[in-house]
């Protein structure tokens, strides 16, 4: 019985859900009037409080870290329907993505301690941060799409509240367009799932797609339609065109450390989800060379222009940060649309070098926000005297996403750009190589100012003035371990290119 | 024959002479005997369930001596049986959970009027669902009118007065366009009793006899039927009564009558004309087109009204919509879909209307949009109930209307020309119900301003202060859960049922 690899899902979902009740409680005790007792002030005390929500994210980080490294787990929780299950199973591409997700929830979630103070309401915060981070692991394991939307759903709803946390108006905004967006998107790929269901001999993910080739004959055309609806649709959480207007709102109002998350993992569960569609129910070969793939590419690389392009005009750090997001992702897009085994590794490369690199970006805007609540990039000149160890962090990372070596960004440019010069897409050969080039031109153009005034600030800057204040530990270790890795990936990369080739080489 | 066949006979009967005996009786005791009733009716229809299963068919009751050319009769099958144990279900909860509404909201005196009402509209439901002679069918839609009628009217102000007489209105005309086209089944085919009637219209089908009469006829009961169960442009009559009337009326009435005579027009298609008939009359289509048109109608409405409980009203509008949108479908997935979309809305509907009446009771009693603020923490069980409720109406997945959403493209994705209309009208449809349902549920808990706080006429109910209804909400959330969950076996039960029909 291999049932204990849903330990990391449950624990920290129920857990959670302790929490959200402790803060519906105390919720009550205000609007009463009255002091809590028992459990809510146990709740309320917030070293307990940290206590217990890092024991239950590093038991969660064992657990999810052991199901997905000791071998190939299959679980079939119940029928939802007629042929339908909830089933899990864990494969190589789940088991990259559960370690990334583990990676940065927990290190999130140690920054979170500090930083949330200055937000308020931790219970609800955390308890709403355990939830998803258990909904995610369940994603990551989900071994047929139709669990894969039951949870994909489930993650949308509850990452909600995170962006909802402080209750202004501009966050409930943000909220209702996050989950109108989620949702205009969700049953866009839903109702590529009802095609699916009837062309495919099976929903569960078999590598290489399950296309039903005798019931597919002469229906290509809707089938097309249908996957073209699923990328739009799945490509929504992803921020790709035309449906990305969700991710500039939401990421800017929700507490740094859920932007992290939110960009480094969130969006790109429908990365996952893309991946899953495409190279384990239809088959990389079904597309190739038909209007979808074209169209897809002509997505992802305007978004990845489009996106570098609000990135640079964008005068506040987080609302920057998250048009960035917009175009990074949409390289990664761009990796899986060439549908070629270095694209497709590139993609895969980035997928995990983007996420360590955004969650530590939004994280130092996170920081600059504790630290005197600058959040525009203006008045960040000096910072680097002020802080030198969280600038020379934003430095490295911001060196990585930019793509210039020895930092781990390059790598996957690398294979992004070689994927795409083989992959026989005529036209996309050289332009997309090129647009690459210009939007890491245009990287360097919005992350490298914030490093050059903060240690370079100019003649009229009083540096006597400045007192030299490094963020709190808990928030500063994540910084660097981020940094960190991404240097190392940059440096010794070869074992995760090896171990995403194998991936790779199985599907295309 | 075995005693337990005897039972839906009974169940109809005590339903009809518990009417009877409040007449007589005070309103307080009158609601025991009301409670009494479903449950015990509930009881029969559940052993009378599990008997259909075990045996795997149908069987026809006779009524009184006379066999069938002449006689009335019952039929149970295992659908009549699931349908008969949900409907009493849902209305033994709708009535326990607004009993404290009906003891406030109704006069002393007409107290025992509204239980009379509720057990007729009981025993009409139930001889709807089981009885296999047309003309029976007809007397019961008739009781089944009025008493819904005097649900509405009941609690006594002056729009619940002029929605009954908007109500009355409609359904007479529904209900003369039923009679007139089994006036016509009758001089086309001699007979009243189903089976009967489905023998001769095969013949003439067959041969080609009267085929515009049969059309017409086929037209003016499916039509009737529609207007009745509020097909949208019949709805104008709903969202007043739904809107002001007592809680258990609206929930009752949203989620059991409407279906009532949804279900008897499945009947009609299945048992009466054949299916075959009515796939290639084009009646159908009609249906399918104002079905979509319900869909996306009913959810613009409700994104533009303020009132919540109207609110859910016309979100009704967009429901039936979509049950007429699956039998418009023309396949048996299609009907399937619509039948399982029965439950999954009743379930769901009587749910959002009692947490809703939780919810306004901790706002002062408004039902204005903005004066629900934060009222999540106020009724924290109405507030977790009413998130429930808008989650299984938006479709989302573990809840029944997902299921139901699934089934029906499904259903869809078999067919040809309906396939486009069908999955854009769901993708739009899906989207106006997460707009308006969410856009309420961010609102409960939004908390509000504690200058505000003060001003208004808050105050915080808990649980146990209304057991009765904090069980139904419970109770009602477990079952949406259970639609959503394991569907598997419904879907089966409707699909024997459906074989069992033809």
């Amino acid at each position: 019985m291999s049932s204990w690899i849903l330990l990391p899902v449950f624990l920290p979902v129920l857990s959670g859900i302790c929490l959200l009740a402790a803060s519906f409680r105390m919720h009550l005790a205000q609007v009463r009037g009255e002091t809590g007792s028992g459990f809510l002030m146990w709740a309320l005390d917030r070293k307990k409080l940290h206590t217990f929500v890092m024991a239950i994210l590093g038991i969660t980080a064992v657990l999810a870290l052991a199901a997905a490294w000791t071998g190939e787990h299959s679980v079939t929780l119940f029928y939802l329907m007629k042929d339908v299950p909830v089933y899990f199973h864990i494969d190589g591409i789940g088991r990259l993505f559960v370690s990334i997700v583990t990676l940065v929830w927990v290190l999130a979630g140690l920054y979170s301690l500090a930083y949330m103070e200055h937000e308020g309401e931790e219970t609800g915060y955390f308890g709403f941060y355990l939830i998803v981070y258990g909904v995610l692991v369940a994603l990551d394991f989900s071994g047929n799409l139709v669990t894969m939307y039951f949870f994909y759903e489930l993650m949308t709803i509850c990452s909600v509240p995170l962006v909802l946390h402080n209750g202004s108006r501009e966050a409930r905004m943000a909220a209702l367009k996050y989950l109108f967006y989620s949702m205009c998107g969700a049953y866009l790929g839903l109702f590529g799932i009802f095609f699916l269901y009837k062309y495919c001999g099976t929903l569960a993910f078999t590598a290489g797609g399950s296309l039903n080739l005798s019931l597919m004959q002469g229906n290509e055309g809707i089938l097309l339609i249908a996957v073209f609806c699923m990328l739009i649709g799945f490509g929504a959480k992803a921020g790709m065109f035309p449906l990305h207007a969700w991710l500039p709102a939401a990421h800017p109002v929700a507490p740094s450390p859920a932007s992290a998350v939110l960009s480094g993992i969130i969006v790109k569960s429908g990365v996952l989800a893309v991946v899953r569609v495409v190279y384990y129910i239809v088959g990389a070969e079904f597309l190739r060379g038909t209007w979808v793939q074209n169209a897809w590419l002509v997505l992802t690389l305007l978004t990845v222009f489009m996106g570098s392009m609000m990135a640079y005009r964008e005068p506040v750090m987080k609302k920057r940060l998250a048009y960035s997001t917009v175009s990074q992702v949409s390289y990664i897009m761009f990796g899986l649309a060439l549908l070629s085994p270095d694209g497709m590794t590139g993609a895969l490369l980035h997928t995990v070098f983007h996420a360590v690199i955004k969650s530590a970006l939004f994280l130092t805007a996170g920081v600059f926000l504790y630290m005197g609540g600058r959040t525009r990039v203006d008045q960040l000149r000096g910072i680097g005297k002020e802080m030198p160890v969280t600038i020379w962090c934003y430095t490295i990372v911001s060196l990585g996403l930019i793509g210039i070596p020895p930092m781990s960004g390059f790598i996957s440019k690398w294979y992004l750009a070689s994927g795409a010069l083989n992959s026989g897409t005529g036209v996309f050969e050289w332009f997309g190589p090129a647009v690459l080039l210009v939007s890491a031109l245009l990287t360097a153009g919005y992350l490298l100012p914030v490093t050059l005034n903060g240690f370079f600030p100019g003649e009229d800057f009083d540096v006597a003035e400045v007192v030299k204040k490094e963020p709190p530990r808990v928030m500063l270790v994540p910084l660097v371990i981020f940094a960190a890795l991404t240097v190392i990936l940059g440096v010794m990369p070869n074992g995760l290119i090896g171990y995403i080739g194998q991936i790779v080489s199985a599907l295309v | 024959m075995q005693f337990v066949q005897n039972l839906p006979f009974i169940s109809i009967i005590v339903a009809l002479f518990s009417g009877s005996l409040s007449s007589i009786i005070g309103g307080r005791k009158a609601r025991w005997i009301n409670i009494g009733m479903i449950s015990l009716v509930t009881a029969m229809s559940v052993a009378v369930l599990v008997y259909v299963l075990g045996t795997g068919e149908s069987y026809v009751y006779m009524m009184g001596h006379f066999p069938a050319p002449w006689g009335n009769e019952i039929r149970i099958g295992v659908l009549e049986g699931t349908m008969a144990v949900f409907f009493c279900v849902v209305m033994l909860l709708c009535m326990i959970g607004g009993s404290r509404e009906q003891f406030a909201e109704i006069e002393e005196g007409k107290l025992n009027l509204y239980y009379i009402m509720v057990n007729l509209l009981l025993c009409s439901l139930l001889a709807l669902i089981y009885t296999n002679d047309l003309f029976t069918a007809y007397v019961f839609v008739e009781i089944n009118t009025i008493s819904a009628c005097g649900l509405i009217m009941i609690k006594q102000n002056g729009r619940t007065i002029v929605a009954a007489t908007r109500y009355m209105i409609m359904s007479l005309l529904g209900s003369g366009m039923l009679l007139l086209g089994i006036c016509f089944l009758y001089d086309l085919t001699g007979h009243l009793l189903m089976s009967n009637i489905k023998e001769q219209v095969h013949i003439l089908d067959q041969s080609g006899q009267y085929h515009i009469p049969l059309l017409v006829a086929v037209g003016l009961m499916s039509v009737g039927l529609a207007i009745k169960s509020a097909l949208f442009p019949f709805h104008s009559w709903l969202p007043d009564a739904y809107g002001y009337s007592t809680v258990s009326s609206a929930a009752i009435l949203s989620s059991l009558v409407s279906k009532g005579y949804i279900f008897l027009l499945v009947k009609i298609f299945y048992r009466v004309i054949g299916f075959d008939v009515i796939m290639e009359s084009k009646v159908i289509n009609v249906l399918f087109v104002f079905g979509i048109a319900g869909m996306i109608m009913g959810s613009v409405s409700a994104i533009k009204e303020s009132n919540i409980r109207r609110m859910i009203a016309f979100s009704s509008v967009a429901q039936i919509g979509y049950i007429y949108m699956g039998f418009g479908l023309g396949t048996e997935a299609g009907v399937i879909a619509s039948l399982y979309h029965i439950f999954s809305h009743a379930s769901a509907k009587s749910l959002l209307f009692l947490s809703a009446s939780g919810i306004t009771d901790a706002s002062g009693d408004s039902t204005d949009f903005f004066d629900l603020t934060g009222a999540g923490y106020r009724n924290k069980l109405a507030g977790v109930a009413f998130t429930a409720g808008s989650l299984s109406m938006v479709g989302f997945p573990m809840f029944s209307g997902f299921i139901s959403k699934i089934l029906f493209a499904q259903a869809a994705v078999e067919d040809t020309w309906q396939l486009l209309p069908t999955m854009i009208a769901l993708a739009i449809s899906t989207i106006l119900n997460a707009v308006y349902f969410l856009k309420t549920v961010i609102r409960l808990y939004t908390p509000e301003k504690p200058k505000v706080l003060k001003k208004k006429n808050y105050k915080t109910i808990h649980a146990a202060d209304n057991p009765a209804k904090s069980v139904a909400l419970v109770c009602l959330v477990v079952l949406n859960l259970v639609f959503g969950l394991c569907s598997e076996p419904i879907v089966r039960a409707i699909q024997q049922g459906l074989d069992m029909f033809a």
